[in-house]
Order: C-alpha cells, then structure tokens, then sequence
C-alpha cells in the first residue's frame, strides 16, 4: 500500500505493509524517521523555515513549515510508539535556483533551520541528500526500514 | 532539413488555438467592451457556456440562488475567471501530456504551469496591481515549448545533461547549445503562431531571460519570470531539467520584492491549487 506525502504534508505508520512517499522535493525537505524496533516510520514534506511568516496559517497546517512540521512529526511517531533513542533520521531535498543574490535560496534556509532544531534536540542524521539543483522522490518502506531516493532523470538509490 | 528546422517545422503539428481564446482576450483587455461582448463571442460554445453555469452555481461560489443566464453568470464570475474556464478547456489536454525527454508523467506540466499561472495572480495581488487576463494565460502558456521539445531533449539529453552538471550551464543554455534553440524560444514562435499579443509572445519567450526581452520589456516578462522562479522551488510537476535555470536579482529589485515575499507568497499556493481543482475540475 502506498501513502502518499503532498507538498506541506506528513504521515506516520506503523503498517508493515505500507509504503510512504513523497514526490517532487524541489526547495523543500522531506524529514524521514524510523524506529526499527517497533517499525514506525514518518515522512514529512515542509515547504518553509518559520512559521512566524504566517501563524495563522501555521496553526491550520503545520507540516508546512520546519519548526511546526518537525516537532510535530516526532510527537505523532511517539504516539505510536516510536523512541526517540531509536529512530533513525533520513532527509533530502533542499534545491535551489541559480540565484547570486539569495533572494531564491529556500532550500539553503530549510535546512539550516532543520539543522538548528535537530541540534537543539540531541538529534543526528544518518543519512542525507540534500542541495544541488534537482527534484527528488523519497520513499520509506515500512517492513524494512529502507529508505530509497529518486532524481528526476535517473534511477532510484537507496539512502 | 536540418535538425533547427525540424524542431520549428514540427510546431505544425500542434492543434491550432481556438478561435473564442484570441475573441475573449481580445475582448477582455479591451477596456470599453462589456460583459454583453464577452456574451456574444461565447454563447454559441454549448460546452463552454454550460461550463460556466456549472461554476458559477458550484458550492464554491456559494451563492443562494441558481443563475441561468451567461450575462449574469460573467458579471458574477468576472472576465479574469471566466479567462480561467476557457485556458482550462483549450489547454489542460496539450499541456497534460507526458514529456519523457524532461522525465515528466502525465499531468506533471499541467500541475507545473497551473501553479506559475496562480502564482502570477497571487504575486499581483501582494504588489497590489489590478489582475490581468494576459498574464494568467502567459504563465499558463510558458512551457508550451517543451511538449514540442521533448523529443528532442530525450534524444540528446547525454549531451544536455553534461553541459549542466559539468560546466554550469543553465537547462535553457544547454538546450539552445546542443539543439540550437530552447524551449522558451520555441514558446515563443507558438504564441506568435496563435498570434497572441505581443507581451505575452514575449514573456513565454523570455520567461528564463527577462533581462534579453529589450523592447518587448513588461511587467508581464518579469512577472511570469518570478512566478516560474517560484513555481519551480516548490518542485510541484518538476522534471529532469530541475531547478537548473536563473532567477534574476534586479527584477526583485523592481518589484521591491525580498525574499520573505517569496515566502509569503508560496504560503498561499496549496490553496490556490485545491480551490482552483474544486471549481475547475468538476464534470
């Protein structure tokens, strides 16, 4: 079964069965976590750095942004018994344009704002694919805990 | 017949644009026509006039009594939404088609353009501008060179692909390197063969280098230039070409825009999208 992760979006699962993916990863980052033990695993799509551009916004829908989106993304793997001290965490993602200035450079601002959160929160990354200027497909099989990665224009590899 | 060419010759073989586009548009930026003239040019597309009906008494428009009449329809709906049905209708099947030589599934471009076409309208809102007909259909319009390109760039995309990855060329530089002309180019020369105005010819010919359009210079040209930039980070129906295009500095410096505006700005898109699929996909 594959669930699908849309832009500003997140799903967690404990089904052996499933599969979660998400498409199309440009400026934005896919956060992947996994606990081996208890085979839950969570994917989520943000879209932004800080909510603060737009509270309102943050409260109807906070995977769209890091410091809504991650946070929340672990407490839901914990409620279905997912430990901290366990899970595993992939991302990738973070694309930018060719651009001198910054004025496009989202994806430089993601994931510097994932990298401060992760820090503040004693968590590592085991593995990552992010930067560059390509789209990327993630996906996380849920009986295996194997994470596989996508670009667009060539095959698929494992994370 | 050389490869340039055969790339322009087969333009040919798309369908031509329909006749109540270039009425509409025409009408529409024309500033003393009426909703009575937009009436006249559409009321004898039975599929088109229903479709509009269907809309305008749609749950999102959430009004309290049925409308029947076109005339009404279009005071209630307005001339740039009406735009949207039509460009809905004409385009939604050509720009859907796969492209394998840019690695894009069925759909992909559809969703692609879709999003800069919104993102036009949402831009023009922030710099608080009337909204403007032309530019909707310029955004939508944009990539209309790739559906003829593909073959092209699956061909020699080896080649492409090493100018990009290797020596920093961006996607459109190294098609016009290997193929002796881009997408955007191509885009161009369709537009000028619907004859479509001149500032939206010259914002989907430029829409990856605003800064060569010289004469043909608008607002329009740069819109649809930033609107792509962000259309493009977002990654929705994004395909091998990437993000490997330029984004230029000194039109965000026009527009005073900055890059919490960019942000801003795609914040509003996820909804843009699904309110524009709810009305526009139904039937």
């Amino acid at each position: 079964m594959r669930i699908i992760i849309g832009v500003a979006d997140m799903k967690v699962s404990s089904q052996a069965e499933a599969e979660l993916i998400t498409y199309s990863l440009g400026s934005c980052l896919g956060v992947v976590v996994y606990d081996p033990l208890v085979r839950v695993g969570g994917l989520l799509h943000f879209m932004l750095p800080e909510s603060q551009i737009d509270p309102e916004k943050a409260r109807r829908n906070p995977w769209m942004f890091a410091d809504t989106g991650i946070p929340f993304l672990f407490k839901e793997a914990y409620k279905y018994g997912a430990d901290k001290g366990r899970m595993i965490v992939k991302v990738a993602g973070g694309s930018q344009i060719m651009d001198d200035q910054g004025f496009f450079n989202i994806g430089k601002r993601n994931y510097a704002a994932m990298r401060k959160i992760f820090w503040r929160n004693n968590v590592l990354i085991q593995a990552e694919d992010v930067g560059g200027m390509i789209n990327r497909t993630v996906r996380l099989e849920l009986s295996s805990g194997r994470v596989w990665l996508k670009t667009s224009g060539e095959g698929e590899r494992e994370l | 017949m050389n490869r340039i060419e055969a790339i322009i010759r087969s333009i040919d073989r798309l369908p031509p644009l329909p006749a109540i586009i270039h009425q509409a548009l025409q009408r529409i930026n024309d500033p003393g026509s009426s909703a009575q003239d937009v009436v006249e040019i559409i009321q004898y597309d039975q599929g088109i006039t229903a479709q509009v009906l269907q809309v305008c008494n749609s749950a999102y428009f959430n009004l309290r009594r049925q409308v029947h009449s076109l005339k009404e329809a279009l005071v209630l709906l307005g001339f740039n939404t009406l735009m949207q049905i039509l460009l809905h209708n004409s385009f939604k099947g050509v720009l859907s088609h796969s492209c394998r030589g840019y690695d894009l599934d069925t759909g992909a471009l559809w969703k692609h353009s879709v999003s800069c076409a919104l993102l036009t309208e949402i831009l023009t809102r922030r710099l608080q501008r009337q909204p403007d007909s032309r530019l909707f259909t310029a955004a939508l319009l944009h990539d209309m060179g790739k559906v003829v390109l593909s073959a092209y760039v699956q061909e020699t995309f080896a080649a492409i692909k090493g100018l990009v990855r290797e020596q920093g060329y961006s996607f459109v530089a190294a098609e016009r390197e290997v193929l002796g002309i881009d997408h955007a180019e191509l885009g161009g020369l369709i537009a000028e063969k619907w004859a479509f105005p001149r500032a939206i010819i010259a914002a989907v010919r430029y829409h990856h280098t605003p800064w060569l359009s010289g004469e043909d210079c608008s607002d329009l040209v740069g819109l649809v230039h930033l609107a792509n930039c962000m259309a493009l980070l977002t990654g929705i129906g994004g395909g091998s070409d990437g993000l490997y295009y330029t984004g230029d500095p000194d039109l965000m410096e026009n527009f005073r825009l900055r890059e919490k505006d960019v942000e801003k700005c795609l914040t509003q898109l996820n909804d843009r999208l699904a309110a524009m699929e709810a009305w526009l996909e139904m039937g």
